[in-house]
């Protein structure tokens, strides 16, 4: 090896621990040369840490290739993380901070440093030192159900699993094992099944034999392991790199490389993807509060049923066939809707469903129970028991999921051939545990009886977990498969605003989280009390504050959680799941009935929002390949004008005697919305009674073009509204609902700043900018918002008192101070630093920590 | 001492925060300890003397010419000679200090708050506390936080600090009720409540020293 090897440094309270793990790590050395340098307690007998010893030691282990940390616990990673800050520059670039547990860690980075891995490599392998003790003890890399609160020393827990360096690029890990790589060339990527095909082999291999997707920088993985192999994220063209130990490992190599070239034996008809879980995270906080109470797993467990029996199975088959077919329509009904609301990605789990509908190893069992003298729901129950107990039998916690799923399926089909009973929700009441939900789910969770949610899956992003949060359910999700094994009644407490999980929690805790919840509650209930006031900032600028409304009842709620007005109406309730479309004189009457209930505040209807991934039976559209840039929102309704011309009659007929405000969605250029004009021209003539006095236009701003030409369009509004969750998923190329980039499609970016800043700019002073994404309910947003110059926020109904308060502890000069500064930052992590700087204690993706101590202290 | 009715504080002034910061903390110096051997590894006195007396004993042997070069040996110093998160997290703090305050000689008052306040934010970015974690942020952050506003209402510095001081005093007591999300006595889960945090005691002395010490004429 001409070139030095990387440096390690280990730092340590105690010095004698730290020089007693180094000769444990130099015996696997050999003579090998590794510059090895202790930075451990004050002195000799003295425990502590110190960041300029540590500073010295890792210049002293630098010989040009860089140093990797391994720290002890505490202090010793607050004192290595300043030691990097009183490096310079060049140094501190090559230093790795390796997260590693530090035995395991130093005597693998030891090897791998002395086989000439560079430093990512080197901090990769430490990292992964733990794999082995924790598959010899068989507990799951990160645990889920873990302690409570973050650990010692100031690094959160919550970020959770993923907590390893960043890897490099480079292949192979430089110590010898035979290693290749290949091209992912299946369809759907390296999912369940080809995934399942690739641990069999290497588990008939004997040999050790470890991935990682190169693509992706992923951390090494263990091939026995399909859900470890799951989280790699291997999609199609991503390049995955094998590397063998053990026994025959060329040999294995070969085999391997040889299964992928053929695409894992996977026939081009078996290339319908399995649901893939999201790659847990550990806990992650989505819906604010405290819940809670006894586990309700959502196993969708199937009753037991009567083993009756029936002496006419033609009748019986064609019973079975008839629930098939609903349960078929059903599913596909709310995976088209899960498509358009939350994104295709998540609407994908429904295919595995439909999949199990058309199984034809389960439909021929069915039959031949049938026609040996079963009846419907006994011969149905038990061929789907058969393969759920054939998915739950397998080893990995992966695969057992899916076995859930069938039981799921399978109850949905039992209750279509019996019809409804009351095994259903509301279930007994407390924490609901479940792998992901789907919105309609979310929809039927009374927040009487769940007094908490937590997702093995799902992101705070999700629109399921945004329902959950508009109903005020507290939730935690992305927490792993293993809270899917947890009893029901087991005792579950969890903290929405921070992402704490505890299952089983001592008495001692379970206080603490009662005492958590009881402050929740205070300062709901303070908001609360202040919510009907207006939202003016301390420097008396006044803010609308309105709700997003889905429903009547969504409206009825909003004027009690006191909404200035009802700042996005979606009008699509009214239109899905139906044969035909509503006509005026229903629409009239449902729009009517909000008006009611927000008693002469301003309601603002949004025209019929679908796109071609809709099913509205009424309204075929062609299939698109990618639905999200096709015939949606306006355009749809321009090209198929019946439905909006209907729509916009109504809304006049409601505006003679309410303030209406109509707002056309996904407007992208002038003529769509002169076009639209024109048509509520035509129906105000229709009408016949002359403009309704109070009745406004405007538009939604979700096209990021639409943003830079508002200077062009403000003369034809009377207000904008901004839609930044779409506005963001554009403006980034980042769908949400995909796992795999919904990290990028955050609205703090300061991209999607700009470009509402642009709208406000282009929008002058005397138009009115709204927003009515999920940014607008993120109160670290809010400064930014206001001090960019928006003037109406709409949110979820029970969030508008916390809204109204945030804005009441404002001040417009520092809001646009604020704003000013975030449009000149490069992240949305550095948006939500300068923001959170001024209020710290406010966190969460949500930021909606119940951070009552600093609201407590903020009042001088 | 304070300039006459200017309100800014020189060199030996800043220094003389150091100094009484120091002579505090070695009057509390047990119960520092003790409030330590409550929620935590019975040190936080024992640690803090240490590095203070070793960061007076680094001003006696040179005098700097700065408040960068004040700050920065009291932050070395303490980094190296404390031990437990205190090093890093006071250290931090005067080395931020110190560099927002920069080569002068004296300060005014919002050049003092400033640099009060990035430390403040070092300690934020070296711990990542959040308000009632029960951490010497629950009481630093409402002193400085006083401080801003103080200044801001056109108060005097010397005033402004005497209601920090009064804020981190309150904000020390208030981790009484608190149950630590940070450090080892997180461990101790809901043991930790009922305890006074020693780290927000100690800021409390702290920015105590800085009313005294830079509150001007007669304040003593």
């Amino acid at each position: 090896m001409s070139d030095p090897p990387v440096g390690l440094v280990v730092v340590a309270h105690s010095r004698p621990l730290a020089r007693a793990a180094v000769e444990l790590a130099r015996e696997m050395l050999h003579g090998g040369q590794v510059p090895i340098v202790v930075a451990a307690g004050l002195d000799e007998d003295t425990f502590g840490t110190d960041a300029a010893a540590i500073a010295d030691a890792v210049a002293t282990a630098d010989s040009g290739a860089g140093v990797v940390v391994l720290m002890d616990l505490g202090s010793a990673v607050l004192s290595a993380e300043l030691a990097c800050e009183l490096l310079d520059d060049d140094a501190r670039d090559r230093v790795l901070l390796c997260p590693a547990p530090l035995v395991e860690g130093l005597v693998v980075a030891a090897v791998a440093a002395a086989g000439g891995a560079d430093r990512t490599e080197v901090a990769a392998e430490a990292s992964a030192a733990l794999a082995g003790k924790t598959a010899q003890l068989g507990g799951p890399p990160a645990a889920t159900a873990a302690a409570p609160g973050p650990e010692p020393g100031g690094t959160e827990a919550a970020a959770g699993a993923g907590g390893a360096v960043s890897t490099g690029p480079a292949a192979g890990t430089g110590n010898g094992a035979p290693t290749g790589s290949f091209t992912v060339g299946n369809p759907h990527g390296l999912h369940a099944r080809p995934a399942a095909r690739l641990v069999q082999e290497v588990r008939a291999s004997g040999a050790q034999v470890r991935l990682r997707n190169r693509t992706t920088g992923s951390e090494w993985v263990p091939a026995a392991s399909l859900s470890r192999v799951a989280t790699l994220g291997a999609q199609c063209g991503h390049e995955v790199e094998i590397e063998v130990a053990g026994p025959g490992a060329r040999d294995t190599l070969d085999r391997l490389l040889a299964l992928a070239q053929r695409q894992f034996d996977e026939g081009p008809a078996a290339a319908a993807p399995a649901q893939t879980p999201v790659p847990p995270r550990g806990p992650v906080a989505a819906s604010p509060g405290t819940g809670i109470g006894p586990a309700r797993p959502l196993r969708q467990e199937m009753p037991d049923v009567p083993a009756e029996r029936t002496d006419d199975p033609a009748g019986a088959w064609r019973d079975l066939t008839a629930a098939l077919a609903a349960v078929r329509e059903e599913i596909e009904r709310v995976r088209a809707r899960t498509a358009q609301e939350v994104g295709t990605a998540e609407a994908a789990i429904f295919d595995a469903h439909l999949l199990l509908l058309d199984d034809t190893g389960l439909l021929d069992e069915v039959r031949s129970r049938v026609d040996g003298g079963e009846a419907a729901a006994p011969a149905w129950a038990g061929g789907v028991r058969r393969v759920a107990g054939e998915f739950a039998a397998l080893p990995d916690a992966y695969q057992q999921a899916r076995a859930a799923d069938v039981l799921a399926v399978g109850d949905q089909v039992l209750r279509a051939l019996q019809g409804p009973d009351d095994r259903g929700w509301p279930r007994p009441s407390g924490v609901l545990v479940a792998g992901d939900l789907t919105p309609a789910e979310a929809t039927e969770l009374d927040p009487a009886d769940v007094s908490g949610v937590v997702l093995a899956y799902s992101s705070p992003t999700a629109h399921s977990v945004i329902l959950l949060r508009a109903r005020g359910i507290p939730a935690v999700v992305g927490a792993g498969a293993a809270v899917l094994d947890v009893a029901d009644g087991t005792p579950i407490a969890l903290d929405g605003g921070t992402g704490e999980l505890i299952v089983d929690p001592p008495d001692a805790v379970l206080r603490d989280f009662e005492a958590r919840a009881g402050a929740f509650a205070a300062r709901e209930q303070h908001v609360r009390a202040r919510a009907a006031a207006p939202a003016t900032t301390r420097d008396g600028t006044r803010v609308l504050v309105g709700a997003n409304v889905g429903s009547l009842p969504d409206a009825v709620a909003a004027a009690g959680f006191g909404a200035d007005l009802a700042g996005l109406v979606r009008t699509e309730f009214l239109f899905l799941g139906r044969e035909h479309p509503p006509d005026v004189e229903e629409q009239e009457a449902a729009y009517r009935a909000i008006a009611d209930a927000f008693g002469g505040r301003r309601i603002t209807l949004r025209a019929l929002d679908v796109g071609g991934d809709k099913p509205l039976a009424y309204l075929p559209v062609p299939a698109e390949a990618n639905p999200f840039l096709g015939l949606r929102g306006i355009r749809l309704g321009l090209a198929r004008p019946a439905l909006l011309a209907d729509q916009l009659l109504a809304a006049v007929r409601v505006a003679h005697d309410a303030p209406v405000s109509l707002m056309f969605p996904m407007v992208s250029t002038l003529d769509e919305l002169l076009a639209a004009r024109r048509m509520l021209d035509d129906a105000i003539a229709r009408e016949g009674r002359g403009r309704p006095d109070g009745l406004q236009v405007g538009i939604m701003v979700e096209v990021p073009a639409t943003a830079l030409k508002t200077p062009v369009l403000t003369p034809h509004v009377d207000f904008l509204s901004i839609g930044t969750n779409d506005l963001t998923q554009y403006a980034l190329a980042a769908e949400r609902g995909n796992d795999a980039v919904a990290g990028l499609a955050d609205a703090l970016d300061p991209g999607v700043l700009a470009l509402v800043d642009a709208v406000c700019r282009g929008a002058g002073p005397d138009t009115l900018v709204a927003v009515c994404g999920e940014l607008a309910a993120d109160e670290q947003a809010v400064a930014v918002l206001l001090g960019l110059g928006v003037r109406e926020l709409s949110v979820a109904p029970p969030a508008v008192p916390r809204i109204k308060e945030a804005v009441r502890e404002l001040d417009m000069d520092r809001a646009r101070s604020l704003a000013g500064a975030a449009l000149g930052l490069g992240t949305p992590a550095a948006v939500r630093e300068l923001v959170g700087e001024r209020r710290p204690g406010r966190a969460g993706p949500s930021g909606s920590a119940p951070d009552r101590d600093v609201d407590g202290r903020a009042e001088p | 001492m304070t300039g006459a009715g200017a309100d800014t504080v020189d060199l030996d002034a800043l220094g003389g925060w150091i100094r009484e910061f120091a002579r505090l903390v070695g009057e509390h110096r047990d119960e520092l300890t003790r409030l330590d051997s409550a929620i935590g590894d019975a040190d936080h006195g024992i640690n803090m003397d240490r590095g203070m007396t070793a960061a007076i004993a680094a001003l006696d042997a040179a005098a700097p010419a700065s408040a960068a070069a004040l700050f920065k040996k009291v932050g070395m110093t303490l980094v190296s000679k404390t031990g437990g998160a205190s090093g890093p997290l006071y250290g931090t703090l005067f080395l931020r200090v110190g560099a927002t305050a920069g080569e002068v000689d004296e300060l005014d008052g919002p050049g003092f708050a400033k640099a009060l306040r990035a430390g403040l934010d070092g300690v934020v970015a070296r711990g990542k506390p959040e308000a009632g974690d029960k951490t010497m942020f629950d009481a630093l952050a409402p002193a400085v936080d006083a401080l801003d506003a103080g200044l801001d209402e056109g108060a005097s510095l010397g005033a402004a600090l005497r209601a920090a001081s009064a804020a981190a005093d309150a904000g020390r007591d208030a981790t009484i009720p608190m149950q630590a999300r940070k450090g080892r006595a997180s461990y101790l889960g809901e043991r930790s409540v009922g305890h006074q945090d020693p780290g927000a005691t100690s800021v409390a002395l702290l920015v105590a020293a800085a009313a005294t010490a830079l509150g001007g004429p007669g304040q003593r």
